[in-house]
């Protein structure tokens, strides 16, 4: 990797197939040699940074990839080229599935959301995908694509630990489906820059036997659903306590990472005052 | 590659290369000179255009990935070289200090009083935080851009 930044992009060809399936056969026909751009915002700062790719393939001709669809009961698909910008005007997506809404308008900014993607967002987590922990406690799971046919995993899965994604050279991510959320859930998202994102949903506050909370963090490379949050939170304890036996346990299990931008001493700061922060918010505790 | 552009309503034919930026293209083919680039990464926003109504950093939109867009920039604000209600409210207002990041602006304002007449304090902040002015004229940008609000709400040109 060439450490020069360049302001001319090296040399590739540009593809625009018009359907899903010629879409697949180019990526199963050049596989790694072929990156996928939808909104274009990570990929040609990647190609500038040295990353090099004979084809670049926009997914954006093939109509359906851009589709968001929400049928009451079953839920909310969403195509793996909608913008933000979409996510963040969609009314459902606003009212329902508000910890995604939340933290699609916290990425990057006004403009870029016009052409940066969700499936973009998930698919490049080295740069804190903030769309993976609102997906997580949302229950999602993506469908993975490619001629040898389709396949569904749990949002979790895709981002290995470590970095790295669960796609194979001839794969491409083509849609997001997120369950019917708890009746009555509140979500919110707390990020600071590209350090740290936490993800938080609060159904049946009311009720510690129904009470559900769940929590993940959009550390990169490796995101994290915290489990076992709601076992502490089923306990028929005051809230505020509650909330701090589950800080407790959570630093217990959420390691950041070190990196350039934040140590990893200022990133478990931010874990415990964000989630102390988001679990007031959501439970309407007072500090 | 052979792409076809409007660009201000006018059509405009060019022949470009797969991995050139809409950017290069607008400013170097085409010499629409109002089209900056700035940092190149999609940070500060100086080279935004409008493309199909939208507001986006021509430096992160591949040429070819605009084929058979509708483009605008500050070029097209103008008529007959009288400059539009948000350009005169910058200049009213002093929204501009060395002027490098001024037609992103503007652009930028005037996609506001086109879509957003009664914005927000807050919702006119969320949309200019996307550039950015080295000058750090903000206030008198945001200014300008209330400006031009006003303006618009009250009917036309002043």
């Amino acid at each position: 990797m060439s450490l020069i930044l360049r302001t001319t992009l090296p040399d590739f060809d540009y593809l625009l197939p018009s359907s899903l399936d010629e879409l697949l056969a180019l990526k199963a026909k050049y596989g790694e040699r072929a990156a996928v751009i939808a909104g274009g915002t990570v990929l040609l700062n990647l190609i500038r940074l040295g990353f090099r790719y004979d084809y670049v393939i926009d997914i954006k001709g093939v109509r359906e990839l851009s589709a968001i669809e929400y049928r009451e009961g079953k839920g909310l698909v969403i195509g793996a080229a909608v913008t933000l910008r979409d996510l963040e005007n969609n009314e459902v997506v606003r009212d329902k599935y508000r910890v995604l809404w939340d933290a699609v308008r916290q990425i990057g900014d006004f403009h870029l959301r016009n052409r940066a993607t969700i499936g973009g967002n998930i698919c490049n987590p080295t740069l804190q995908a903030d769309t993976i922990a609102p997906l997580a406690v949302l229950g999602a799971s993506i469908e993975i694509s490619s001629m040898r046919g389709s396949r569904r995993v749990a949002i979790w899965e895709l981002v290995k630990e470590g970095g790295g994604l669960l796609l194979d050279p001839d794969e491409i991510l083509t849609r997001i489906y997120i369950p019917e959320p708890p009746k009555g859930s509140r979500g919110a998202y707390f990020k600071v820059w590209w350090i740290a994102g936490i993800a938080a949903l609060a159904a049946n506050i009311d009720n510690p036997r129904e009470r559900i909370v769940r929590i993940a963090y959009s550390f990169a490379p490796s995101p994290k659903l915290v489990e076992g949050v709601e076992r502490i939170f089923r306990q028929e304890k005051p809230l505020k306590v509650l909330i701090g036996d589950a800080i407790n346990y959570i630093k217990t299990i959420v390691t950041p990472p070190s990196d350039a931008r934040a140590s990893r001493e200022y990133r478990e700061h931010l874990v415990e005052f964000g989630t102390a922060y988001l679990l007031r918010k959501l439970l309407g505790v007072e500090v | 590659m052979r792409i076809s552009l409007t660009v201000n309503g006018v059509k405009r034919v060019v022949d470009v290369k797969p991995n050139e930026r809409l950017l290069d293209v607008l400013r170097y083919r085409l010499g629409i000179k109002s089209v900056r680039a700035g940092c190149l990464v999609g940070d500060c926003g100086i080279c935004t255009v409008i493309v199909d109504g939208k507001l986006v950093k021509s430096c992160l939109v591949l040429a070819a990935e605009a084929n058979g867009s509708n483009i605008v920039t500050v070029e097209g604000l103008s008529t007959n070289m009288r400059p539009s209600p948000v350009q005169r409210a910058f200049v009213e207002s002093f929204g501009y200090q060395c002027g490098y990041c001024t037609p992103a602006f503007v652009l930028t304002a005037h996609w506001i009083t086109e879509n957003m007449v009664n914005a927000s304090d807050e919702e006119i902040a969320r949309v200019l935080n996307s550039v950015v002015c080295r000058c750090t004229g903000y206030k008198q940008i945001v200014d300008s851009v209330k400006l031009a609000l006003k303006w618009r709400r009250e009917g036309g040109e002043r």
